[in-house]
């Protein structure tokens, strides 16, 4: 199972119930094949950066699910198949997801240790003298 | 314009070329020294969706920003290029931009 991002532009043309019908319907895809769809977000109607299919704006929709490879095949296979999507991009992100939740780990650990060491020599009188017990470590 | 004033050596033959040797004119070779803007501000998620952020790093035309200009470290604009790459797929940000 792998985690994916998918951004698609739908016409701006496009009704709201087209794009309602066309969310749950994709949403459909991914759940027959066995994945979970994570979220759904749409952004609205925005400008292209460039002019797609005569189309100078579009609806931006962003899927993001759980599943396995071959289900993006399908899902992309959908969106090629259907007349409303004009353009988009799959991305696969669980090891971006990965990399950046160690990242913060490790940023998190050092700040830590760096405010575990640095007041040491300085706290532990004041606070022994508040409290009787060694300066709060978090913090 | 821009390049002169990045690169080492121009600024000092061609006096006319960059604001800065026009304003100091003595110090012609004064340049400040350039931060990756990542690393400053410790931006570890550089994302395709931010178009904010990206379209400070590219220039009017809709090119992508030599570091050598921008001053962002390797790893990072290594980064950044994918971004920007992956926004311009998706008409987040344009190839070629019309003035």
């Amino acid at each position: 199972m792998r985690i994916y991002e998918e951004l698609f532009i739908v016409k701006p043309d496009a009704t709201e119930e087209e794009i309602d019908q066309l969310i749950e319907q994709m949403k459909s895809v991914v759940t027959t094949a066995g994945g979970t769809v994570d979220k759904v977000d749409k952004w609205g109607k925005r400008r292209l950066a460039y002019r797609v299919d005569k189309y100078r704006e579009g609806a931006y929709i962003l899927f993001q699910f759980t599943s396995a490879p071959e289900t993006v095949k399908e899902f992309e296979r959908r969106l090629r198949v259907s007349d409303m999507v004009i353009k988009f991009l799959t991305v696969r992100i669980d090891e971006t997801l990965k990399r950046l939740e160690k990242r913060k780990k490790d940023r998190d650990k050092r700040a830590h240790r760096k405010a575990t060491a640095a007041p040491a020599p300085a706290q532990p009188s004041v606070a022994q003298q508040m409290l009787g017990e060694p300066a709060p470590a978090a913090e | 314009m821009a390049e002169s004033r990045g690169r080492p050596g121009s600024a000092g033959q061609r006096p006319t070329g960059g604001d800065k040797a026009v304003a100091t004119q003595k110090k012609q070779y004064f340049r400040r020294k350039k931060v990756c803007r990542f690393c400053v501000e410790r931006i570890d998620d550089i994302n395709y969706k931010d178009v904010r952020l990206l379209s400070s790093f590219i220039a009017e035309r809709g090119k992508i920003v030599p570091r050598r200009i921008s001053g962002v470290c390797a790893p990072h604009q290594r980064r950044l290029n994918d971004a920007i790459k992956k926004a311009r797929n998706i008409a987040l940000l344009p190839f070629a931009a019309s003035i």
